[in-house]
């Protein structure tokens, strides 16, 4: 019963986030368009092939716009929405409501990913129609992985942001550090270069930080394509991975959510 | 005397909390510029040499992009560094106050103005911000136009400058049009977002990108006119055509975006409420 | 000659409208219904070189809209507008000197600076060189006792300290006509005063035309003689306020202690029983009836106390606002 009523909730929460997010459907199509960067770095990649690098033409044409897709449904905004509500003072009143204030952000990010998914689609196709050769599905099995791997590198993308939402607790400028951790998201995380071109060292290295797994994990099992033997992921070990950052960084974010929440109380907001 | 000095031992834990609440509210009053100030040059300093490992991974394995050297492909990343720090200092804090403006209804004072109010909009505050940023580019620049050519050629160096400045307008142009476009949609933050992540390809010289994409970044969105043009000019390669292309386009673009201006205000001023 | 004329001035806005829950958002996403809402209609009247008018209505009225017309901030859609002599939307150099607007809920000043940081920034816009500037500065923090306030950033001041450098701002470059909207909103009552008295000193020193719109009718009572009332977009009133009060309030309320509870139906002759409080009662009775009703209430019923009151003119307000039009007098 307990559950039912958690689940019709959210599902209420969801709905009234999706008609506030249609509100902005021409915002939301745009954001997905600014997710182009991987196509620019798609064209590059393919100008310019590396030797050794495994992947030919059509393969970095599925892997970059895989990586695309699941950048557009792993987009973590929790940080400037929360420093917003805290500024305006929303989140007194939240904090009150029988409902964690996060769940509420939950249901916000995941409304604007369904408002996303036709122009996702969109952009899928003609991606198809400009390069032909790239046209290919992964398997279904595959599939359900890859998007089993998005909804993961979502769950770790937004705790991630959220421990550093957790900061306006503090300061009001919690959003400059979010710019930080853009840093390695973009250049880390396989958005702009696959991993495989990475030199080994450095490709171990962003394997130890939970980056790689944003983008390049679940991009690789969308593609559809074989997982490269040396330097890169099993199945396994990057789901496994995945659940080792999600078991570091959850209990992580509630020691720091309620260390904030006891902050805010203090100060008398 | 010894038991004065160990009182605040008796109760340690207290002690510590205090003073970690002392440092912790000094630090938190007088960082938050400073900190901000630090945040911006990390940010900086990490977004460039994020640019310099996709460049450096194609020059390890002898690749050059668009037959352009390593060296040569600095120059250009110079150019968008400057940008940047160009569009941190003016353009950011300008023109996303425009969707303020419109947001909280206090676009009617600066209409009430006596003073054109584009130019108000445009130019109303500067930021330090950026002044690094653009220092390092040229810094970036200059040291990679040495090393690939030897020496500088002064006319090259003016020629450049020209090069920047009317990049730097015509970026002006496109984020202005785009920030008027408040005026309808009311958050446009996403539409800079859109152009910002469509700029990136200014890190790499336009000769990088397939045929199909060179010419829209030439005739539709001006990249190449905002990097590889000012690159060129320094290193001695500009053709006629290119620097005309770019005084042309930064002109026919503030053009744009004055006309731009004045029917979004005629919109305003007979639809809102 | 009228320094602001209206002729059958007209606003209409088009808003689009969606029904709530997930089936409107869908409807909502496909096709977009539209409607057209007339913000103002038909509006005429004429404000005269130092009058100080206030503008009444409810919330949605039409009032703020009409600021904006006269202002020159938008289009009216029909009708004839002349402020200052000059057609307001055009927003002429010689219109915009000439006139200011002062939005309660919105401000100019720069949050993070001094105020006078942001009456520099006035003061080069309209081309104000600097020792004028200082002068009526000096002049305008006399006036407003305003003092070290204006070296303070604005996000430390006081609302009221704030809005007193709203004002100043706003007047910096002596505007021959002002549109104020809502201009004590959210003050304390001292601060409203203080607001008040600076308003009516100003129009008495400079002579400059003022319209004002309220919701506070102490400000409308205290600065304004003339009123222009305004309902879904229709303006049915325009005249003194005295005149107003007579008209909306053509009877007084008399409040009755007696010595015994009494039911209504034997108060009832005498007068509409507005309340019945155990052995109080409040009557309203016509004016003119007054004296004649209340010799046989003292002869008929056991009164122990009796008051006459004037009806308060914010209650007055608020019904004809309910009621959206004012009835003729009787003839």
């Amino acid at each position: 019963m307990h559950v039912l009523g958690r689940a019709r909730r959210h599902a209420v929460l969801w709905s009234v986030q999706f008609a506030y997010m249609a509100e902005y459907r021409a915002e939301i199509a745009l954001w997905a368009l600014s997710g182009v960067v991987p196509f620019i770095m798609l064209a590059i990649w393919q100008s310019a092939p590396l030797p050794g690098l495994g992947l030919d033409g059509p393969m970095l044409g599925r892997y970059f716009l895989s990586a695309f897709v699941v950048r557009q449904f792993t987009v973590v905004w929790v940080v400037w929405q929360f420093e917003e509500d805290t500024i305006q003072g929303r989140l007194s009143p939240y904090l009150l409501q029988p409902l964690h204030p996060l769940w509420r952000y939950v249901a916000a990010h995941q409304a604007e990913q369904a408002t996303r998914l036709p122009f996702v689609m969109l952009i899928i196709a003609t991606f198809f129609l400009l390069q032909p050769a790239a046209l290919a599905f992964p398997s279904p099995p595959r599939l359900l992985l890859g998007v089993l791997a998005v909804g993961l590198a979502f769950a770790i993308n937004f705790l991630l942001q959220s421990l550093i939402a957790c900061l306006c607790f503090w300061s009001e400028r919690a959003t400059a550090l979010e710019r930080l951790l853009m840093i390695p998201t973009l250049f880390l995380s396989g958005l702009v270069a696959p991993l495989q071109a990475f030199p080994p060292g450095l490709a171990r290295l962003a394997l130890k930080t939970p980056f790689p797994y944003l983008i390049a994990f679940p991009a690789q099992l969308l593609s559809g394509d074989p997982l490269p033997v040396e330097g890169g992921f099993t199945v396994v070990g990057g789901f496994l991975a995945m659940a080792l950052w999600i078991a570091v960084l959850l209990p992580l974010l509630s020691l720091l959510w309620r260390a904030g929440v006891r902050r805010y109380g203090a100060m008398g907001a | 005397m010894v038991v004065w000095l160990l009182a605040p031992l008796r109760d340690l834990r207290r002690h510590l909390v205090s003073l970690r609440r002392f440092w912790g509210t000094s630090l938190a009053s007088q960082l938050e510029y400073q900190f901000n100030a630090f945040i911006e040059l990390l940010a900086m300093v990490g977004n460039l040499a994020g640019s310099l490992l996709v460049l450096w991974l194609f020059d390890r394995q002898g690749v050059p992009l668009g037959g352009w050297s390593w060296a040569g492909a600095l120059v250009v990343l110079g150019a968008y560094t400057v940008l940047t720090g160009f569009t941190s200092c003016l353009l950011q804090p300008n023109l996303s106050r425009i969707v303020t403006h419109v947001q909280e209804g206090t676009l009617d004072f600066v209409l009430l103005k006596p003073i054109d109010s584009q130019f108000w909009l445009s130019l109303r505050t500067v930021s330090a911000a950026g002044v690094p940023e653009m220092v390092l580019g040229v810094v970036l620049m200059v040291g990679a136009a040495l090393q690939e050519r030897g020496s500088l050629n002064p006319a090259a160096v003016l020629l450049m400058a020209a090069m920047l400045m009317a990049a730097a307008l015509t970026l002006y142009a496109l984020w202005f049009v785009l920030a008027t476009t408040s005026i309808w949609f009311v958050k446009t933050w996403n539409a800079t977002e859109v152009l910002r992540a469509v700029l990136t390809a200014g890190r790499y010289p336009v000769a990088a990108f397939p045929p199909a994409l060179r010419t829209l970044f030439t005739l539709v969105l001006p990249v190449a006119f905002l990097t590889t043009v000012p690159a060129e000019a320094l290193l001695e390669r500009a053709t006629a055509p290119w620097i005309g292309g770019s005084v042309a386009v930064a002109c026919g673009a503030l053009a744009i975006s004055r006309a731009f201006w004045q029917l979004a205000l005629r919109f305003y001023t007979s639809a809102s409420s | 000659m009228a320094i602001v004329t209206a002729q059958g001035l007209r606003k209409s806005f088009r808003v689009a409208a969606k029904d709530p829950g997930l089936a409107g958002t869908l409807r909502h996403l496909l096709r977009r219904r539209w409607q057209d809402v007339e913000a103002v209609r038909q509006v005429s009247f004429q404000i005269e070189p130092g009058e100080v008018v206030g503008f009444l209505g409810g919330n949605g009225a039409g009032k703020t809209t009409t600021l904006k017309l006269l202002s020159g901030l938008i289009h009216p859609t029909g009708g004839v507008l002349e402020v200052a002599g000059c057609q307001p939307w055009r927003r002429q150099r010689r219109f915009l000197e000439a006139i200011t607007l002062v939005m309660g809920q919105k401000q100019q000043l720069i949050w993070d600076l001094p105020p006078l940081d942001s009456l520099r920034v006035n003061a080069a816009v309209y081309g104000i060189d600097d020792s004028e500037a200082r002068r009526r500065i000096a002049e305008l923090a006399d006036m407003l006792e305003l003092g070290e306030e204006l070296t303070r950033p604005v996000r430390k001041l006081s609302l009221g300290q704030r809005m007193k450098a709203e004002l100043m701002a706003a007047l910096l470059h002596r505007p021959r006509v002002l549109f104020l909207d809502e201009p004590t909103l959210g003050l304390d009552v001292n601060a409203q005063a203080r607001v008040r008295r600076f308003l009516a000193d100003y129009n008495q020193r400079t002579g400059a035309t003022v319209l004002l719109t309220s919701h506070y009718m102490a400000d409308i009572t205290a600065l304004c003689p003339r009123v222009l009332l305004i309902h879904q977009g229709a303006l049915f009133y325009d005249g003194g306020l005295d005149t107003l009060r007579e008209r909306l309030a053509p009877w007084r309320q008399v409040r009755l202690e007696l010595a015994e509870p009494v039911p209504a139906e034997r108060l009832a002759p005498y007068g509409e029983v507005e309340r019945l409080d155990g052995a109080a009662a409040w009557l309203l009775i016509g004016r003119d009836r007054v004296p004649a009703c209340l010799n046989r209430l003292l002869a008929d019923l056991p009164v122990l106390d009796l008051e006459v009151n004037e009806p308060p003119i914010e209650e007055l307000i608020g019904r004809l606002f309910q009621q959206g039009f004012l009835e003729e007098p009787p003839a």
